[in-house]
């Protein structure tokens, strides 16, 4: 539980950042129920205090390479919902003029260079825009958001060898949602110590966990400066909880015991800290919150209509 | 004589140090037997680094992806062609969405410089030479190296040109005199090399069988008919209309393919020329079956039937 002595302890810009990212989430899932998008986006529900911890850390020359559940990220870098939409409509408007779709939706303009649907696929990418970087004189890092499940293929082992061995700068983002192809970890395989799998290949590892949106970005934002300053890789794992079905609406199907509904309950999904928004509210005063989400909900209405 | 090797790896040696600000890496790209001599006496330009890497093939691949769509320029220099195999998710899902997505700058270059593995006696793995297969896949450019000058030109257009390719030497024709085969024309493309004209056939080489087509072209002119010689790359697109030119005089067409592959550009060819209504003789030189066994990998020709085929054993 969070201290309520500690209220009003996360900036309000984060804040009003990670409801407007579930907010969109929220317009997505509903159209997807409606039928008025009919992409099956991979719904990143729960995404919400990463993505926007990330986001706010990230310099000009920075550049995110992400994973088909990239959608929090993506929209993380957006100003206004609309090019997401019409990116899964394949209107010639949408981010990637229609022809990327959910999930391979990219946004160079705002450091969204690859997006890939192939578990492990684009870690090494990530590398070799590292290595592109240092080529060309660039000044940012390369960070790879990749998740429980794509560390499972030899390529992730691969590329911390690799990245160690190039001095690249790379952040690798390891997004655990125990959830891989619909399946928790414990359906699959044994558990796995990352930090002793980094420790073992000569990798820092950094665990984020609770949701707070603001240590998330005063930690992320000192890993940066790190990789900057040491031209190494560090291995951040961010413990998750995603609060949709794996592709499509949620609720899945009639009688699906996983329900989200904005109409009914409002922003939060979870009433504890596996929810991001719920994790915001409780760090904020409750004036102060319902100001941020009042001015949230006022935009975007005819999305919902 | 200068042995195939010693040529192409001077070739390639010369054109690999004059690019600027690459990123050249592969496994013992610098050490050990330098990749069986394909890397020997290789050094970068200034502004470039040489790094010889650990055995992480599919990431390697990857990696030269991510170099290229920041504008760099990344040469992997591979032991072999069935090393690739570990490289097709790259090939194809990266090279895909590489091909449609903006890119967040001027596209750089990715080449991949590699040996074929057709000397025979590999066994039933490490024998892969479906060159082409792997072009097709993903629909990239490949560039068998075969004579001094082809090779040359390949290297000095494509080795850092925008975009992707794979170029490739022939193991079997290693310890062989390089080819010294002045080209008459050829696409700016690289995608087809003309070496001679002639009236009375057309013959056309894929994959890494220009040997046998010049062996050919040469006993034609020792039984006094003339031949147009071609040789084809694989490419996204293939443009035949040098080839149609030629067979529309020499009514007679010959494609040599050594490839172990069930699917052969030569017959897409034949296809196209039929369809496009030309009328002509048409004869394929292939593989009839293939020994996945120990066994010496050679593709026999029976150029004597191919002789009184082309009405030159008269």
């Amino acid at each position: 539980m969070h201290d309520t002595m500690h209220r009003n302890t996360v900036d309000p810009a984060l804040a009003t950042r990670v409801l407007q990212l579930r907010y969109w989430q929220h317009i997505v899932n509903e159209r997807m129920k409606k039928g008025t998008t009919k992409m099956a986006v991979h719904m990143a529900l729960g995404y919400e205090a990463i993505a926007t911890a990330l986001r706010s850390m990230m310099g000009p020359e920075d550049q995110l390479v992400l994973t088909h559940r990239g959608v929090a990220h993506n929209l993380a870098g957006l100003d206004k919902l609309d090019p997401a939409l019409d990116e899964y409509a394949q209107a010639s408007t949408g981010i990637s003029a229609g022809r990327l779709g959910s999930m391979n939706m990219s946004n160079p303009s705002r450091g969204v260079i690859y997006v890939s649907s192939i578990l492990g696929n684009n870690v090494s990418v990530a590398s070799g825009l590292a290595m592109g970087q240092k080529l060309t004189g660039k000044n940012g890092i390369a960070i790879i958001a990749t998740g429980d499940g794509a560390m499972e293929e030899g390529t992730f082992a691969e590329n911390l060898i690799v990245s160690r061995l190039l001095n690249l700068r790379l952040m690798i983002l390891v997004e655990n949602n125990d959830f891989a192809m619909a399946s928790t970890i414990a359906e699959r395989r044994k558990p796995i110590d990352l930090k002793s799998v980094c420790a073992g290949y000569g990798v820092r590892y950094e665990l984020l966990s609770g949701n707070n949106v603001g240590s998330y970005a005063d930690k992320l934002k000192q890993i940066r400066a790190d990789i900057i300053e040491k031209n190494l890789p560090v291995v951040v794992e961010v413990s998750l909880s995603m609060l949709n079905r794996h592709a499509g609406a949620t609720p899945g199907w009639p009688g699906d015991p996983m329900q989200v509904d904005f109409f009914k309950n409002g922003l939060i999904i979870n009433q504890d800290d596996t929810d991001p928004v719920f994790v915001t509210r409780s760090l904020l005063d409750p004036d102060v919150y319902r100001d941020i989400e009042e001015k949230v909900l006022a935009q975007d209405r005819g999305f919902l209509a | 004589m200068t042995n195939y090797i010693t040529g192409m790896n001077q070739l390639l040696a010369e054109h690999t140090k004059a690019v600027p600000n690459a990123f050249i890496f592969g496994q013992n790209i610098n050490s050990g037997t330098f990749i069986s001599g394909l890397s020997k006496n290789l050094s970068a330009h200034e502004t470039s680094h040489i790094v010889n890497t650990p055995n992480c093939e599919y990431s390697m691949c990857g990696i030269g992806f991510g170099t290229m769509m920041n504008g760099g320029r990344a040469i992997y220099y591979a032991k072999q062609l069935d090393f690739m195999l570990l490289g097709m998710d790259q090939f194809v899902n990266t090279l895909n969405y590489i091909k449609v997505a903006p890119m967040p700058a001027e596209l750089g270059s990715f080449s991949i410089v590699l040996i074929t593995c057709d000397q025979g006696f590999q066994g039933p793995q490490s024998s892969f030479n479906g060159f082409g297969d792997m072009c097709s896949m993903a629909r990239f450019p490949g560039f068998p190296l075969m004579s001094k000058q082809q090779a040359d030109m390949v290297l000095r257009t494509q080795l850092a040109a925008p975009g992707f390719r794979i170029i490739s030497l022939s193991q079997r024709l290693f310890r062989n005199e390089i080819l010294d085969l002045p080209i008459l024309a050829s696409a700016p493309d690289c995608s087809w090399f003309q070496y001679s004209d002639g009236a009375d056939a057309t013959i056309v080489s894929f994959n890494f069988s220009l040997p046998q087509a010049v062996e050919l072209r040469q006993k034609l002119e020792e039984k006094g008919k003339s031949a147009a010689l071609f040789q084809v790359s694989f490419a996204e697109k293939y443009d035949w209309s040098a080839i149609a030119r030629s067979v529309a005089k020499t009514k007679r067409l010959v494609v040599i393919d050594d490839s172990k592959s069930v699917h052969l550009p030569g017959q897409g060819l034949i296809s196209d020329l039929l369809e496009s209504g030309q009328s002509f003789q048409a004869t394929v030189v292939r593989r009839e079956g293939v020994d996945w066994g120990m066994t010496d990998d050679v593709m026999p020709v029976d150029y004597s039937s191919l002789l009184t085929r082309l009405n030159a054993n008269g």
